[in-house]
């Protein structure tokens, strides 16, 4: 069996609040695996520990007990973070850089060598649908701009774990999709990403496997094929079904004691209606805002 | 090791060049530029070649209030701006040390303070010598005119190696400040503490020789050895005023090691106040 890309054990992380230290328990005996090449979900309310776990995966909190280790690693060394590619929430970039030049400067901190620094920085310009922009300042970049060049900063050192924190907050459905589209791609590179968002509807369509938290406890684990399966309900999509066909299917049904238990008009996702109408647009995939 | 000096050097670059494009930097230098070109009026008085002294003693005073200012109020935006933009977290979510990212930032401001001494001693520089210029050249012009001009007194000479060697310890100075506030910012939680304690402990450092004077006659031993801790603690910035000494010609002469010992004495402070921002920023959490 492989190596789990992340491998948290007991974690437990409290904080001391005010000068009294009175103590916050953000992470409760937390332990799960993530293994290599998933697409995996981390989800919760807000406060429910969500953030204190990534920081830990990352190394910037020390954990109060317990172990996490990224593939085999403690998180916390600059090897297992060598492993690593980080998006954070809303990111703030050096506004004057332009965005190759961000680009470069995170390859260059992580040890991308310089020949074939520039080759590197162009391909995860191009993977993000940055090429265009890459010149223009990041001052000047939409939201959902930054957040592409912010993956493009993340995955340009080529690490085998991904971790994205809220990708598409504030990015419209286009940007939303695209960005989708991406953490597939990662996937089939070979990549793990450790998803954390609040976009559920996201989450059921990228995951393999997720976690659910709730006040720092783990609430639910597992596939999401398996999470969301509803035991002994399967769905039909019939199409020209007339009052008369239902009818009969219910005879039919009723026969083999089974029942039917909702019919109603199929509809659209809302993010497909919005495609349909708007369309993919070029210039989006191009670097426009 | 080597990679880690090159992340050290990329984050100073980066730091350098936002500091650079700050208003507060730029507003600085150029309020600095300002005084230094105002001691023009210094000619109204007739000073005579003293005027010379008047001018260097006027745009060191500035380049020394401004470059203070800039040491502590730079560092802490700069420290801070990383913080509360979240750009450290991206960055130390890297594989990056967290000494390479105090050191880098350490570094980074120190080039900022190099580029500031060093831009305002060239202009005073260039302003004595045009001055110390149009002295000799009267004075030749009266001698050649036949008349008994009396000679440019020496002290009154600017010595230019000297001038430069003071920016060199100013700029050392100015970094150990430097040091001193990313120290206070790796464990404050806002940008305002840090400042006025950094001003605070300046003015200690600055004033330190009078506490000097009153501790000597510090009788209990208790209370004698915790001032000579405190003097050890607190880095005396009177040693590098030696530099001062050096613009014109001094009755006795400097000491030799003078300069040098000032040097050592501040690169180990920088070192030292450097580690402990160091280790101190090491058990904070982003």
């Amino acid at each position: 069996m492989s190596t789990p890309a992340i491998r948290i054990q007991h974690l437990t992380k409290d904080f001391r609040l005010g000068l009294r230290g009175i103590k916050l328990r953000a992470v409760d005996d937390l332990s799960f695996e993530v293994a290599d090449n998933q697409v995996f979900g981390l989800l919760g309310p807000n406060g429910s520990g969500k953030s204190t776990t990534m920081k830990v995966i990352l190394g910037l909190l020390e954990p109060t007990q317990g172990e996490c280790e990224i593939f085999g690693l403690r998180s916390d060394s600059v090897q297992a973070r060598r492993l690593v590619g980080y998006l954070p929430e809303s990111p703030y970039f050096y506004r004057f850089l332009s965005g190759r030049e961000l680009v470069a400067y995170y390859a260059g901190i992580c040890g991308v060598p310089k020949v074939g620094r520039a080759k590197r920085v162009a391909e995860v310009l191009d993977l993000v649908g940055l090429s265009a922009a890459a010149d223009r300042r990041v001052g000047t970049y939409s939201k959902g701009m930054l957040q592409r060049v912010g993956l493009a900063q993340a995955v340009v050192h080529d690490p085998r774990l991904v971790i994205l924190d809220e990708p598409t907050a504030g990015v419209d459905p286009i940007g939303a999709i695209a960005i989708t589209e991406l953490i597939l791609e990662l996937k089939r590179r070979g990549k793990t990403v450790l998803l954390c968002s609040h976009l559920l509807a996201q989450v059921e369509d990228v995951c393999d496997h997720l976690v659910i938290l709730n006040q720092g406890k783990l609430v639910a684990e597992g596939a999401v094929s398996e999470l969301l399966r509803r035991e002994g309900v399967s769905n039909l999509a019939v199409e020209n079904f007339t009052p008369a066909m239902r009818a009969e299917v219910e005879a039919v049904l009723a026969r083999h004691g089974a029942r039917l238990r909702q019919a109603e008009p199929a509809r659209v996702a809302l993010d497909d209606l919005f495609l349909e109408k708007i369309g993919p647009g070029d210039g989006k995939k191009k670097g426009a805002p | 090791m080597m990679a880690a000096f090159g992340q050290v050097w990329q984050i100073a670059r980066l730091t350098f060049l936002e500091a650079v494009r700050q208003r507060f930097f730029n507003f600085l230098l150029l309020l600095s530029l300002a005084l230094i070109g105002s001691a023009y009026f210094f000619r109204q008085f007739d000073f005579g070649p003293q005027e010379l002294r008047f001018s260097a003693d006027f745009g060191l005073g500035g380049i020394m209030f401004f470059g203070s200012i800039l040491a502590v109020v730079a560092t802490a935006q700069l420290f801070f701006g990383e913080i509360e933009n979240r750009t450290a977290l991206t960055m130390l979510a890297k594989p990056v040390r967290r000494w390479s990212f105090i050191a880098g930032k350490l570094l980074g401001v120190s080039l900022l303070i190099f580029v500031f001494v060093g831009l305002l001693t060239a202009v005073l520089g260039a302003y004595l010598w045009w001055r110390q210029g149009e002295y000799i050249s009267a004075w030749h012009t009266a001698k050649l005119a036949g008349e008994q001009p009396t000679e440019f007194p020496g002290e009154m000479r600017v010595q230019f190696a000297g001038l430069a060697v003071n920016a060199l310890l100013q700029w050392l100075k100015f970094s150990v400040l430097a040091a001193i506030t990313m120290l206070v910012a790796s464990f404050s939680n806002t940008n305002l503490y840090t400042v006025v304690v950094s001003f605070f402990i300046f003015l200690i450092c600055q004033l330190q020789y009078i506490a000097h004077d009153a501790w000597a006659g510090i009788q209990s031993p208790l209370l004698a050895g915790l001032a000579w801790l405190l003097g050890k603690l607190f880095p005396n910035f009177q040693l590098f005023a030696v530099g001062e000494l050096l613009v014109f010609p001094t009755a006795i002469p400097v000491p030799a090691g003078a300069v040098a010992t000032a040097m050592g004495y501040g690169i180990l402070y920088l070192v030292g106040f450097t580690a402990l921002a160091v280790g101190s920023f090491r058990s904070r959490e982003i």
